[in-house]
C-alpha cells in the first residue's frame, strides 16, 4: 500500500512536469531543456523556507511557483528577444550552470544537499500526498485542456503555423511565448514544492539532465501535440522501472539502463511515430511550418 | 606575488590545454555551418572515439597512432550512421527543427548511458601515465605534450583551411553551406557535401579527444561539458566561421586559464554558462562584426519578391 | 492630418540592393492607390517596410500622423494597418473562421491573467469577435466554409480568406498585395466589390498589382515603381498609356 502510494505521488508529480514541459515545448513550440531546473528551483524554495523560516506549506509551494516564474523570465527574456534557437543555448547554460550555483551555496546544503525538511502530514502521510499529488496534477491537465480549447489555444496555434502572419495581425507573439515559458516553469516549481515535502531531503544530483531525458521522453513518446499524451508519457514511463527492477541488477547498471531505455524509446518514437502514442486533437499539429 | 614567470606559465599551460577545445569546437562550427545543425550529438562521438581509443590502448595494448585511428574511424562510422540513418530521413519528411534537437541531443545521452553500463563510471584516461617529459624554457615548464598538442593542432587547422579553400570538395561545402538549393541546382552532390564535413568532423574530434586522453581522465558525461565549451565558442566566433570559432576556443581557454587567479575553483565552471549567456546578449551573431550580419530567415523570405 | 498614410524619404538596401531609394507618397482616405512595376521594383519591400516587417534605414512613415518607425510589426498593426501576403500566409491547421478570430487584439482572451480572472468577458469578446467574422465571411459569401480548413478549400477561396482576415481589423489602412494574382470569377468580382466596399466606408487601400484590369476598374491613381524608385504618379489611365513605362514594364 505504502509502496503504491509512493508510486502514485510520482505519477502525479511527473504528470505535472510532463504537462507542463509539454506546454512549453509541444504547444509553444520553444526549444528548451531547463525544465528539470525549474523543478530544482520550487523544490530548494520550499526547502530553505520550511527551514529556516518555518513558512506554512501552501505559502512555500506558492513561494515555489513564483520563484520558477521569476527565474524563468531570466531565461525567456534575454534568449527570445534575439530568436528561438538560442533559447536552446542559453537553456543548456542556464540548467548547467545554476545547478552549479546550487552546489556550491551553502545555505542550500550545497553538493551534500539539503535536508531536514519537515513534514507536513502526520496521518496517512502517503495517501495524503499521493491525494494532492494527483489532484493538482488532474488540475492542471484539466487547466491546460481548457486553455488550449480556448481562444489563447487558437492563438498559440496560429503563432505556430505562421508567426509573421500572426504578428502582423497585431498579436504579441513575445508576450505568448514568455507567458507560456512562465507558467510552464512555474508549474514545474510547484511539483518541486511538493517533491520537496514528500521526499524531506534534496540534492542537486536528482535534478540533472537525466530529468531532462525522462521528461522529454514522457512528452515525446505520449504525444507532443496533444493534452492527454504527456499523461500517457508519464504514467508509461513510470511503469516501466518498476518492471525492469524485476530483473535484480546491480544499482551502477539500473540508472543507466534506465536511461538507456528512455533515449532508445525517444529515438524509435522520433522515427517511427514522431506524434506519439495520443495523437494531437483536431486543430493541434506538433509541427509548425508554412509554405 | 604575481610575477611575469607566472603568467608566462599560466599562458603556456592554457594555451597547450586550449588545443583540443579548438579541435572541438572547429568540428562543431563545421557541421553548424555546413549542415546548418546543432551537433548535439558530438558529446556522443567524443564519447565513442574517446573510449575507443580507451579500449584500444589500454586493453589491447596499441601504440597511440594506432588506436587513433581506430578511434577516428569508430567516430567516422558513427557520424556517418547518424547522418545518413537518422538525419537524411528527417530531413526528407521535412521534421520541424525541434526533431533535429531531440535527436541529437538523446544520442549523445544515449552513448552516454551505454558507456556507462559498459566501461563503468570510474575516470579513465588514455595515457598510461599523464606526465610526459618536460623541459623548462625561459622559465617555464614546457611540457612534450604541450608542443606536440599545439604542432597536432596548428597542423590540422592548416589543413582544415586548405581542404575548405583550396580544394574542390572545400569549395563545394561552402557553396552547401551558402545555399544547399542553389547548389544542387549546379550539380554539387550536397548529400555528399554533408557526409564529408561529418567525416572531417569525427577527425577532428577523435584527434581531440586523443589529446585530452593523454593528458587527463573522463567519466561517460565529461564530453557534455566539454561540448557545451565547443557552442559557445561556435557561438562567439560568429554561426558560420569555422576558423572564428577556433580563435573563440583560444580565447576562452586563456581565459578560463587565467581566472584561476581570481576565481576559487569550486566556481570555475560558473564561469563558462556565465560567458554563455554573456555571449546571447551581447553578441548573437559572433564577435566578427565585421561579417555581414545572417538575419534570421523570417524576416528574408518575407523581404524577398517585389 | 487628412492623410492616412505619409511616407517621407524612405529609404532601405540590403546589402548592395537598393529596395527603397527616397519614398514620399501619401494616401488619402477613401483612396485607393495602385502599386504598379516590374518584378523586384521594391513593391512587397514597400509594404514590409510600412507594415514593419523590417526597419527603414531612413525616412519617416506616418499613419493618421503617428509616426510608425520606432513601432515594432505587432504594434503597427495594432495602430491601423492591416495587410495581406503575396503567399497569403493563412494558419494552415485551422478552420476559415478560426482564422479570422486569430485577428482581433482588443481581446482579453489573448491575455492569460485576464483569461483567468475576467472568463464572462472573454466569452462576450469571443462572441462578439464571431458575429463580426461572420458578418465579413457573409459578405464575401463564404458563409458556407466557415468551418473547413483551409487547406480544402479553393485557391479563390483562399485569397478571399486572406482579405478577410485582414478586414477584421477596424484600421484605416489596409495594404493589398496581389489579391487578385491567380483568381478570377466570381472570387474576383467579390474581392473588387469588397475593396470598393471598404474604401467608401472611409479606408485608405494601397493595392500592389499585375492585373491591368483591376487597376484599372478600382484605383483612383496609381504609382509606378521600378528599382526601388517611384518614377511617376498620376491617375490610372494616363499612367497605364505612359511610353516609358510600358517599355520599362513589358520590356523586361
Amino acid at each position: 500500500m505504502e509502496y503504491v502510494a509512493s508510486l502514485l505521488v510520482l505519477i502525479g508529480l511527473y504528470v505535472i512536469l510532463a504537462s507542463s514541459f509539454n506546454l512549453i515545448i509541444g504547444f509553444g513550440g520553444l526549444i528548451s531543456i531547463a525544465h528539470p531546473i525549474f523543478f530544482a528551483l520550487g523544490a530548494y524554495t520550499v526547502g530553505v523556507l520550511s527551514t529556516q523560516f518555518g513558512l506554512h506549506p501552501v505559502l512555500s509551494i506558492v513561494a515555489g511557483f513564483v520563484v520558477a516564474m521569476l527565474a524563468s523570465f531570466m531565461l525567456s527574456l534575454p534568449s527570445l528577444r534575439i530568436s528561438g534557437d538560442y533559447l536552446l543555448i542559453t537553456s543548456i547554460g542556464f540548467q548547467l550552470g545554476l545547478l552549479e550555483i546550487i552546489k556550491n551555496l551553502d545555505f542550500v546544503g550545497g553538493a551534500s544537499g539539503l535536508g531536514g525538511i519537515p513534514n507536513v502530514v502526520q496521518q496517512h502521510r502517503s495517501l495524503v500526498f499521493a491525494a494532492v499529488a494527483l489532484g493538482l496534477a488532474v488540475a492542471v491537465v484539466l487547466g491546460l485542456r481548457a486553455l488550449v480549447r480556448g481562444p489563447y489555444g487558437r492563438a498559440i496555434q496560429a503563432m505556430r503555423d505562421d508567426e509573421l502572419a500572426f504578428v502582423a495581425l497585431g498579436r504579441n507573439a513575445m508576450n505568448i511565448k514568455i507567458t507560456i515559458f512562465a507558467v510552464g516553469s512555474g508549474l514545474a516549481g510547484v511539483a518541486g514544492g511538493l517533491y520537496a515535502y514528500y521526499y524531506q531531503y534534496l540534492t542537486p544530483d536528482q535534478f540533472q539532465i537525466l530529468q531532462s531525458a525522462m521528461i522529454l521522453t514522457m512528452v515525446v513518446v505520449g504525444g507532443m501535440g496533444s493534452v492527454y499524451g504527456p499523461v500517457v508519457g508519464a504514467v508509461l514511463l513510470l511503469l516501466l522501472p518498476e518492471a525492469i527492477t524485476f530483473l535484480n541488477l546491480p544499482s551502477s547498471v539500473m540508472g543507466p539502463l534506465q536511461g538507456l531505455i528512455f533515449t532508445s524509446l525517444v529515438i524509435l518514437f522520433l522515427f517511427l511515430r514522431p506524434q506519439g502514442l495520443v495523437p494531437s486533437s483536431k486543430r493541434l499539429s506538433a509541427g509548425g511550418g508554412h509554405e | 606575488m604575481l610575477d611575469f614567470q607566472t603568467l608566462l606559465q599560466i599562458f603556456w599551460t592554457g594555451l597547450a590545454n586550449s588545443t583540443y577545445a579548438v579541435l572541438l569546437a572547429a568540428a562543431f562550427a563545421l557541421v553548424l555551418k555546413v549542415v546548418k545543425v546543432w551537433n548535439f550529438a558530438q558529446a556522443g562521438l567524443m564519447g565513442i572515439a574517446y573510449y575507443t581509443m580507451y579500449l584500444a590502448i589500454q586493453k589491447l595494448g596499441w601504440p597511440g597512432y594506432a588506436a587513433l585511428v581506430l578511434g577516428a574511424a569508430a567516430a567516422i562510422v558513427a557520424a556517418l550512421a547518424m547522418e545518413v540513418f537518422g538525419l537524411q530521413t528527417f530531413r526528407r519528411r521535412h521534421s520541424p527543427p525541434l526533431t533535429f534537437f531531440i535527436f541529437t541531443l538523446v544520442l549523445s545521452e544515449l552513448v552516454q548511458y551505454v558507456l556507462a553500463m559498459v566501461a563503468g563510471t570510474e575516470p579513465v584516461s588514455l595515457a598510461a601515465t599523464i606526465m610526459s617529459a618536460s623541459y623548462i624554457v625561459g622559465g617555464v615548464v614546457v611540457s612534450e605534450w604541450d608542443l606536440k598538442a599545439i604542432a597536432v593542432t596548428v597542423v590540422l587547422m592548416a589543413l582544415l583551411f586548405v581542404v575548405m579553400k583550396r580544394t574542390r570538395h572545400g569549395q563545394y561545402m561552402i557553396a552547401a553551406a551558402d545555399n544547399p538549393h542553389l547548389s544542387r541546382l549546379y550539380g554539387v552532390n550536397v548529400r555528399r557535401v554533408y557526409a564529408l564535413t561529418f567525416v572531417l568532423a569525427a577527425v577532428l574530434i577523435a584527434v581531440a579527444m586523443y589529446l585530452f586522453g593523454t593528458r587527463a581522465s573522463m567519466v561517460p558525461n565529461t564530453p557534455l561539458e566539454m561540448m557545451l565549451f565547443a557552442v559557445i565558442a561556435a557561438l562567439l566566433g560568429g554561426m558560420g566561421n569555422v576558423f572564428g570559432a577556433a580563435v573563440a576556443a583560444v580565447f576562452l581557454g586563456l581565459l578560463r586559464a587565467f581566472s584561476i587567479l581570481v576565481i576559487p575553483s569550486a566556481w570555475q565552471s560558473l564561469i563558462l554558462y556565465a560567458l554563455l549567456f554573456i555571449t546571447i546578449l551581447f553578441f548573437p551573431q559572433g564577435v566578427r562584426v565585421a561579417r555581414r550580419a545572417r538575419k534570421k530567415p523570417a524576416a528574408n523570405s518575407a523581404a524577398a519578391g517585389a | 492630418m487628412s492623410n492616412v498614410l505619409s511616407l517621407n524619404g524612405v529609404c532601405k538596401r540590403f546589402g548592395g540592393v537598393v529596395v527603397a531609394d527616397q519614398i514620399t507618397l501619401d494616401l488619402k482616405a477613401g483612396e485607393i492607390l495602385g502599386l504598379i512595376g516590374p518584378n523586384g521594383a521594391g513593391k512587397t519591400s514597400l509594404f514590409n517596410l510600412i507594415s514593419g516587417v523590417f526597419p527603414a534605414d531612413s525616412g519617416s512613415i506616418a499613419l493618421q500622423g503617428r509616426p510608425l518607425s520606432r513601432l515594432p510589426l505587432y504594434a503597427r498593426a495594432r495602430a491601423g494597418v492591416a495587410r495581406t501576403w503575396q503567399h497569403m500566409r493563412l494558419f494552415g491547421s485551422m478552420s476559415v473562421l478560426e482564422n479570422l478570430l486569430v485577428a482581433p487584439t482588443d481581446y482579453p482572451g489573448e491575455s492569460l491573467w485576464r483569461l483567468v480572472t475576467a472568463g464572462v468577458s472573454v466569452r462576450r469578446a469571443e462572441q462578439q469577435a464571431r458575429e463580426r467574422a461572420m458578418h465579413i465571411l457573409e459578405r464575401m459569401k463564404l458563409s458556407a466554409i466557415a468551418g473547413a480548413n483551409v487547406n480544402d478549400i479553393t485557391f479563390g477561396q483562399q485569397k478571399l480568406v486572406g482579405l478577410a482576415r485582414a478586414l477584421m481589423s477596424q484600421g484605416p489602412l489596409l495594404l493589398l498585395d496581389e489579391p487578385m494574382a491567380g483568381v478570377e470569377g466570381a472570387a474576383y468580382e467579390t474581392m473588387r466589390q469588397i475593396v470598393r466596399e471598404e474604401a467608401a466606408a472611409g479606408r485608405a487601400v494601397c493595392v500592389v498589382e499585375h492585373n491591368v484590369s483591376f487597376i484599372r476598374d478600382l484605383c483612383n491613381s496609381a504609382v509606378f515603381m521600378a528599382q526601388g524608385r517611384i518614377l511617376e504618379r498620376g491617375d490610372v489611365a494616363t499612367l497605364l498609356e505612359s511610353k516609358t513605362l510600358a517599355e520599362l514594364y513589358f520590356g523586361q
